[in-house]
């Protein structure tokens, strides 16, 4: 068993993170949300590190490259669709949406779309208007719009769907882990009562439980992409989805716990957690919720697609 | 990546599953029970298990032990917690005092020791816990006085999983200084046979053999029965703590009860509540999680991170243990109450309930892990 990412891996994962931080982190993607400019900056960032390059579908050493891409992503908080554009399609976005309300974040960029839905059914759609419609920005979702007229244009392979749900993930282990590290610092450095924040056990116990919660996220993101394979399987999906419901319910309760620390500071725009927050909110809640997503996951738990130690071995079953 | 635990550890699960099909009867919950033969069971299992070399099978091959990997000795773990523990009170003399003697002991306690527990002879209790010294073992108040060539020992231990049935014991006092200062701890490799030992079972829900009272009324110990150095108790408890580092594999009969019951509802699985099918799917994730935070623990072995990530699995094992507990209740409802071989699964659902009360206090509780780990990524206490 081997249960780290390859050296090189990593490596790239650190190279993609200085790169990608040098564009300002989340204070960049705070202005992002009023100067495209920095949306095109992300892009080419993007472009230097060879990401749109990346053949994440038949090589499973790309594939690897690009969840270590979207890690470094989530943890710069890169105002740019990553999983998205990794998973184009003859060079158009991959939205995965709930075809019952298409909500598409960064769906005001230039350039081709196509949605699916975790089914894999797969639509074209006309992008627009931003969520806030005319009011301006969206304080949730700054970059989101609504998609229109959605018209059926065939279907993808649910490995696609699989490695959407698996890319985001990663992406969100990014942004909450930078989000861990920020609050972490911020116990460690505020003072309140003549001593520091991070001498309050019930502080500490808290910071202990949300560090077991990243580090479980880690582990189930490292297992659920090493099982990946381009033929999909009722377990495949059936871990995709585990993993997405985790990294959604994860992220919320980790920057609820974030919030309640930073205490007021955490809601100001300026801080670093708010903007977190605001932009991860439709990859926390799309296409589906994790309540949803998990009702979604009953036929598999009857079926028998959830491996366990004691589950009936995938091929095996009558 | 690769999750696979490998071709040796697989093919010793299904060696270790038609072991237990083979010798264990239906129904088995293990050696804690009001049954004396499922005590039995488990000291003739043990015998099975010595015969086949998988006894010690995380032993070194020179003491006798089967060399293996540790993800064989993960699979051991998990299968052996996942039914039952068949090991009954052996597990603690293989887990961990075999090997802390071979670390610390001398040629004799060597010789006295190891086949014994290795052949499944022995049975061993651990005297740590003290009334006034429960998760804060270093408070501990057993005293060792100096007399003659030996110490005389008056205390009390409490909590002493197996004392009732064991017949060795290892002591952890406090021995005081040549100055009759604060004393520094010792560990004894005693007889619980020895004049002034009284042991007293203390009842509890969590079933019988669980806790017990041990007193100590001028018990003499003397040198031979020093394991390690004289005032260097703590530094062997502090191994003893780590060979048990990972914990019990908790996540495995977790995910056994749910297969099983699974099995027994059948059809009527789906005419559970979606609310309890959503409570259900969501323990797979969480006992997913828990096991590979485990492995991850396992596989760093010896790095310095590997404390805390054994923390982290303990702290998602147990709380999964007590989350399945409830889950399983829940689905059977008032029935969930009934004990013994008509009860659903045979009973092992009450006892699963009872016994994962202790979860996140045996063994270091929850907020002991969550100390070391804030100490690990905060600093400070």
């Amino acid at each position: 068993m081997e249960t780290a990412l390859p050296e090189h891996i990593t490596d790239f994962g650190s190279v993609a993170a200085g790169r990608l931080g040098t564009l300002g982190g989340p204070q960049a993607a705070l202005l992002a949300e009023s100067d495209r400019r920095l949306r095109d900056r992300a892009a080419a960032a993007l472009r230097d590190l060879g990401a749109f390059d990346l053949d994440v579908r038949s090589s499973y050493d790309e594939l690897m490259a690009a969840a270590a891409l979207c890690r470094a992503a989530g943890a710069t908080l890169l105002p740019y669709p990553v999983v998205e554009e990794l998973l184009a399609l003859d060079g158009a976005r991959l939205a995965l949406v709930d075809p019952r309300a298409p909500r598409v974040d960064h769906g005001d960029l230039a350039g081709p779309w196509r949605l699916a839905g975790l089914d894999g059914a797969l639509y074209t759609a006309t992008m627009g208007p931003a969520v806030a419609g005319s009011g301006g920005h969206a304080k949730l979702g700054p970059f989101t719009v609504i998609a229109h007229r959605l018209e059926n244009a065939g279907a993808i392979p649910l490995s696609d769907v699989m490695l959407h749900l698996i890319l985001t993930s990663w992406r969100l282990l990014g942004a909450v882990e930078r989000a861990e590290t920020i609050t972490r610092a911020h116990v460690q450095a505020r003072a309140q009562f003549g001593k520091p924040l991070s001498d309050f056990q019930t502080v500490r116990f808290r910071m202990a439980d949300t560090s077991v919660a990243l580090r479980g996220l880690e582990e189930l993101a490292k297992f659920t992409l090493s099982r990946w394979t381009a033929a999909p399987s009722a377990v495949g999906w059936t871990d995709a989805v585990m993993l997405k419901i985790q990294a959604a319910d994860t992220g919320i309760t980790l920057m609820r716990t974030c919030h309640q620390l930073l205490g007021a500071l955490g809601f100001c725009d300026e801080s670093d957690i708010s903007v977190i927050d605001r932009h991860i909110q439709p990859a926390l809640r799309s296409p589906e919720s994790a309540a949803a997503l998990t009702v979604r996951l009953l036929p598999s738990l009857t079926a028998g697609d959830v491996q366990t130690l004691f589950s009936t071995p995938e091929g095996t079953r009558s | 990546m690769d999750y696979h635990l490998g071709e040796d550890a697989d093919n010793l699960r299904q060696r270790l599953r038609t072991l237990m099909a083979t010798h264990l009867p239906p129904g088995f919950l293990g050696a804690f029970t009001h049954d004396p033969e499922d005590l039995a069971t488990t000291q003739v299992f043990c015998k099975t298990l010595a015969a086949e070399g998988l006894l010690t099978l995380s032993w070194p091959t020179e003491y006798g032990g089967g060399g293996a990997s540790v993800w064989e000795q993960t699979v051991l773990r998990e299968e052996m917690w996942a039914h039952h523990e068949p090991r009954g009170a052996q597990y603690m003399g293989v887990n961990w005092v075999g090997p802390a003697i071979m670390r610390y002991g001398t040629d004799a306690q060597k010789e006295q020791h190891l086949t014994a527990i290795s052949s499944g002879d022995v049975i061993w209790c651990q005297g740590f816990s003290e009334p006034e010294a429960g998760s804060d073992l270093a408070s501990m108040r057993t005293r060792a006085v100096r007399d003659g060539d030996g110490w005389v020992v008056n205390g009390q231990k409490i909590w002493t999983s197996y004392a009732s049935m064991a017949s060795w014991c290892v002591l952890a006092t406090a021995t005081a200084t040549a100055d009759g200062g604060r004393g520094r701890h010792t560990l004894f490799l005693i007889p619980t046979d020895r004049a002034g030992i009284t042991v007293r079972p203390i009842k509890s829900m969590l079933g019988p053999h669980h806790l017990n009272e041990v007193f100590l009324d001028d018990v003499r110990v003397t040198q031979a029965d020093v394991l390690g150095e004289v005032g260097g108790g703590w530094q062997v408890i502090r191994d003893a703590l780590a060979f048990e580092r990972v914990g019990i594999a908790r996540y495995a009969r977790c995910e056994s009860l749910l297969e099983r019951l699974r099995s027994e509802l059948g059809d009527e699985f789906d005419d559970l509540p979606e609310s309890l099918r959503v409570r259900w799917m969501r323990a797979l994730i969480d006992l997913r999680v828990a096991r590979l935070l485990a492995y991850h623990a396992v596989s760093l072995q010896n790095d310095p991170g590997a404390t805390v990530a054994a923390s982290s699995a303990r702290i998602a094992a147990t709380s999964c243990d007590q989350s399945v507990a409830e889950l399983l209740f829940d689905v059977l409802g008032p029935s969930a109450l009934d004990s013994g071989p008509d009860a659903s699964l045979d009973g092992a659902i009450d006892d699963h309930w009872r016994y994962a009360q202790a979860a996140t206090v045996a063994s270091g509780t929850i907020e002991v892990q969550r100390m070391l780990i804030a100490h690990a990524i905060l600093g400070g206490r």
